[in-house]
């Protein structure tokens, strides 16, 4: 296994191993990561017990446009724990070729970008093999690469997450907020992962959209080295991003389809908002029309007197 | 099957929903009710959202880790929203400060958790590892804050400038007036003095005495009272003054060179004879006249 293993000064140099029987030492061993899925939804008998497998493939559809590609790639720089995988074709029945690839490739989730009109972008979120499946309408993008986003942080250390109150409001809420913690949230003995906090993500609801945000946490730098209670006082947090917001259209019950268990009912759909608006301006032409033929009507049912002083200077020339 | 009983459980569900959120309205009109906000919202929820209490639960089950885990694997940190619920949408400051304080109160709080567990928090300062975004991106991004700092400060400079000039200006036409008035003042009391002598008639007493204040005396000499120093200048002279001796000297080597050199030059016959150097032996310049026999281009 030639790996290269960059600054593993916590992590130990032994080769990496497929099964896991070899003996836990907390905090210390490799995990394997070519195992089934299903183990991640097993409960673990005991709580030192409990290996994070998770294990995410993010993929797109084909005609993805540049914004939400590079969003797409910032999210798998974000997560260690993500393999990328080749474009997928729009016009296949997705839930299945895309379950089957989530199988192939032994991911316990997926997160697939489907850019549609190559204007909208939906994002599915999906807990493999029997795992429910969200499926969200993503805006107001921000990728890593806009310059204002000035932060920058290690590549692979694991974030902290934040998570506004309002995730407990409700059943939806819970649901969501536990699947954006499994799959977001690094595994802790993730091979690729480094072994400090020094970003956060904000996850928070507002007018019932989630947003997202990521900071990095950044301190003076004299500091560093000894962050008491002085040096907490001035961390400031800079943003890194991407950014984006997510707005729930339907949770399902399977992976990619299933039964409906949650529709958003305060969403409306792109292309009816497009479709409204093109009705609006269709109907200026015929409200002009209208408008015509009532100045006519009314200008018969009223007619003018005649003007004594319209012949004034007729005779004149 | 599971799946049948809760398609029983949605109506009930349902008419929950539409009594908490009070949907009356047909669907139609929360479309043109969306008309002023034409952004992704609906302002009445449609009737048929399902919402499967259950069935969330049930899934939520299914895939949360377990309970007793350590904290550390998961990381999450909840934050109480408090008075922020208020936040608009669309005032983009106040939601991201909204954003921004979150995750700082979080970081907070997890960093109380981390110290107490004695697990390593911020990054030591030599700790060199691959970054999420590249050096070069870096690069860029200084140099843009770089840029758009010096053009704030260009800014402020420039505006800065004007304003002085302005005051300047404002100073210096005062000046000029408080100048102007002196002077007429002071004409005015001469012409009343001599008015003064002529009705006393001429006598010699202290009656002619100036009651005003002249200074040193220097108020009605030219340029101000005192103030260019420079002497011997009559008012018909239109030489144009003396300068200082070293510019003088300068001067005219100066004008010796611009008249040989300057725009473009003389023509030849430099060194040719005229009346008045046909007796000159020895050299002409002795730093009497400036190139004094042809003085053709200037």
């Amino acid at each position: 296994m030639g790996k290269k293993r960059k600054h593993s000064e916590t992590e130990q140099a032994a080769p990496l191993k497929k099964d896991d029987s070899a003996p836990e030492r907390p905090k210390r061993t490799l995990l394997g990561w070519k195992e089934k899925a299903q183990d991640a939804e097993e409960p673990k008998p005991a709580a030192p017990e409990f290996r994070n497998k998770e294990k995410v493939l993010v993929t797109c559809s084909r005609r993805i446009s540049f914004r939400y590609r590079h969003l797409m790639l910032n999210i798998v720089s974000l997560l260690p724990h993500c393999k990328k995988d080749s474009k997928v074709e729009a016009k296949s029945s997705k839930g299945a070729t895309l379950n089957e690839l989530v199988e192939l490739k032994g991911s316990s989730s997926c997160l697939f970008f489907e850019c549609r009109k190559h204007k909208d972008l939906y994002l599915w979120m999906v807990k493999s093999p029997s795992g429910p499946s969200v499926k969200f309408l993503v805006n107001a993008v921000h990728t890593m690469e806009e310059l204002k986003l000035t932060g920058n942080h290690l590549k692979g250390s694991r974030p902290l997450l934040t998570f506004s109150s309002n995730f407990d409001k409700d059943v939806h809420w819970k649901l969501l907020k536990e699947m954006l913690t499994q799959v977001f949230g690094i595994p802790k003995e993730h091979r690729k992962s480094k072994p400090y906090h020094d970003h956060v993500f904000a996850f928070s609801i507002v007018d019932d959209h989630i947003w997202f945000r990521n900071y990095q946490i950044s301190v003076p730098h004299n500091e560093a080295e000894k962050v008491a209670r002085g040096g907490l006082d001035k961390m400031t947090l800079v943003e890194v991003g991407p950014r984006f917001c997510l707005n729930p259209i339907k949770i399902f019950g399977g992976s990619f389809g299933g039964p409906t268990l949650y529709e958003n009912p305060f969403y409306v759909s792109p292309n009816q908002i497009r479709a409204l608006e093109k009705r609006n301006k269709a109907g200026k032409f015929a409200k002009k029309i209208k408008a015509k033929t009532r100045k006519k009507m009314h200008e018969l049912s009223n007619p003018l007197e005649p003007d004594e002083f319209a012949d004034m200077w007729k005779d004149d020339e | 099957m599971s799946f049948e009983d809760d398609d029983f459980v949605e109506d009930d569900e349902m008419n929950m929903i539409d009594e908490d959120e009070a949907a009356s309205d047909s669907e139609a009109e929360s479309l043109s009710d969306s008309d002023e906000e034409i952004t992704e919202k609906l302002a009445e929820p449609t009737k048929t959202a399902v919402y499967n209490r259950d069935g969330l639960l049930d899934k939520l089950q299914d895939i949360s880790w377990p309970e007793d885990i350590d904290w550390t694997h998961k990381l999450t940190v909840e934050i109480e929203q408090g008075q922020q619920a208020a936040v608009d949408v669309n005032d983009d400051l106040a939601r991201e400060m909204a954003f921004y304080t979150q995750a700082l109160v979080g970081t907070r709080q997890a960093f109380e958790k981390l110290q107490e567990m004695g697990l390593p928090f911020l990054r030591p300062g030599d700790y060199y590892a691959e970054m999420v975004k590249s050096d070069t991106h870096m690069e860029k991004v200084k140099s843009k804050l770089l840029y758009e700092k010096r053009q704030m400060e260009e800014a402020e400079e420039r505006r800065k400038a004007r304003d002085n000039k302005k005051m300047a200006k404002e100073v210096q036409s005062q000046k000029m007036k408080e100048r102007a008035k002196q002077k007429k003042d002071e004409i005015e009391s001469v012409k009343k003095w001599r008015k003064q002598r002529q009705q006393s008639g001429f006598s010699e007493k202290g009656a002619g005495e100036l009651d005003l204040e002249f200074g040193n005396g220097k108020s009605f000499q030219r340029g101000g009272g005192g103030g260019k120093k420079r002497p011997g200048v009559s008012p018909g002279d239109r030489s144009g003054g003396k300068g200082k001796t070293a510019s003088r000297m300068n001067n005219k080597k100066r004008e010796f060179r611009d008249s040989k050199f300057g725009h473009g030059g003389r023509k030849g016959l430099s060194k040719q004879n005229t009346a008045e150097t046909t007796n000159d032996f020895k050299g002409g310049f002795r730093g009497g006249k400036a190139g004094g026999n042809k003085r053709q281009k200037r």
